[in-house]
């Protein structure tokens, strides 16, 4: 992981992993991930209710094979890791047809229309717009703190596939929000996974 | 490094920054801007994860959950309507009981007679429910028929040495034993008899298994008439 976990409650919880009252801790460290988890769904599936039944179903599947976690530090990875998988498999079971968000999103009425929270929400808007292929990879940097490596590993892509997803993904944030193209005018060719 | 490979390198992760980028960006200030404008965006998108997206995704994306959940949905209202259809088919006979006691109570007048009920009505009371009850006439003080649980049912009350006694001809409700119960002030019994059953209540309650039992060798089911429109 490149960014480090928060550390706490997960690394208080850690020293009691292999403690009598093993069950009690994963139950409360998995509760004390759990926002994050959701978060990271919403941003991969961009529906809470779909986000919500994901991380359910994440954190039933963590619960069955509790003992492959060794640590309590790497929970937060492992679990978003889980996350991930089952939003895929969602979409594979379900098939979900995947539409463009120009025609089925709709701007929050709330949503300021200018000043820094106006941008803000603009720039939740053009994420909510990338493709899942540049929107995955990026939630998994930012939200999920996963180095280029593990991303790779996790997508089954190559590195070089990886940064190529993420540049591009950055390049329509910033076409999306309106702000100036890049210098050179354009994105890499993106390298074969 | 080329330009390409330095801007690659930048936007896919615009943290991380080699030995090698370092160097490139030193002798590149094109480069270099847009270092800093990605990690601009950087900071502003993690501002922008920080909150859950607050949108709405309509269409064909959401529908195959919904039909999904619609078909949850309509197959936790087949399974509930199972349920009540099952407990009402298997509703305990205390129900019953109650539901008699409730009817009798609804009608306090039937005990207050004191006058021998006609022939006539005593038939009609019993021919709604093609019922034949070979009971002496003169000891019936009340004949009706009420409307109990979707049918027509004679609704009697018998002259006892023990006093007035209720009698209702079930000839639609089962019950696999004797079933005594005391409620309101009532004392009961319904019991088996034939296709149907027969509840008798009295205010003491000293005579009703008796008089059940006389009635069960003296009720008649016939043949059920045609509904009256």
């Amino acid at each position: 992981m490149r960014n480090s976990p928060p550390p706490s409650p997960v690394s208080y919880i850690g020293e009691r992993l292999r403690g009598a009252d093993a069950r009690a801790s994963i139950t409360a460290l998995f509760e004390s991930l759990r926002p994050d988890l959701l978060r990271f769904a919403q941003w991969l599936a961009r529906d809470r209710t779909i986000a919500e039944d994901i991380v359910q179903e994440a954190l039933l599947r963590a619960w069955r094979s509790r003992d492959a976690l060794k640590e309590a530090g790497a929970a937060r990875a492992w679990l978003l890791t889980i996350v991930r998988r089952e939003h895929a498999r969602l979409y594979e079971r379900k098939r979900l047809e995947l539409v463009s968000l120009d025609e089925a999103a709709e701007i929050p009425d709330n949503a300021p229309a200018a000043g820094a929270d106006g941008e803000l929400a603009m720039l939740r808007y053009a994420i909510m717009k990338l493709p899942l292929e540049y929107r995955e990879p990026l939630v998994l940097q930012v939200v999920g703190g996963f180095s280029t490596e593990e991303i790779a590993h996790e997508l089954e892509l190559t590195a070089t596939a990886v940064l190529t997803r993420l540049f591009r993904a950055r390049h329509k944030l910033r076409a999306l929000c309106g702000t100036t193209a890049l210098p050179d005018g354009g994105a890499p060719r993106e390298e074969p996974a | 490094m080329t330009c390409d490979e330095a801007r690659l390198a930048i936007g896919g992760d615009p943290a991380s920054l080699t030995s090698e980028l370092e160097e490139h960006l030193r002798g590149c200030a094109g480069c270099a801007g847009f270092r800093a404008e990605m990690l601009r965006l950087d900071a502003a998108l993690r501002r922008a994860f920080e909150e859950p997206p607050d949108i709405r995704v309509a269409g064909a994306r959401r529908a195959p959950l919904v039909r999904w959940r619609q078909w949850a949905l309509a197959a936790s209202v087949v399974v509930a309507t199972l349920g009540a259809v099952g407990v009402w088919l298997l509703r305990p006979t205390d129900t019953l009981a109650s539901e008699v006691v409730a009817h009798v109570r609804g009608e306090p007048q039937s005990w207050l007679a004191t006058h021998n009920v006609s022939a006539a009505a005593i038939d009609h009371a019993l021919k709604s429910s093609g019922i034949g009850l070979d009971v002496d006439s003169d000891k019936i003080m009340y004949a009706k028929s009420c409307w109990f649980r979707g049918h027509y049912v004679p609704h009697l009350v018998l002259q006892t040495a023990h006093g007035p006694a209720t009698v209702l001809l079930l000839r639609h409700e089962h019950v696999k034993a004797r079933d005594p119960f005391h409620e309101s002030g009532m004392t009961g019994v319904i019991v088996p008899a034939g296709d149907g059953s027969i509840a008798v209540l009295e205010r003491g309650g000293q005579g009703v298994d008796e008089l059940a039992g006389e009635l069960r060798q003296e009720v008649h089911w016939l043949p059920e008439p045609a509904p009256q429109r």
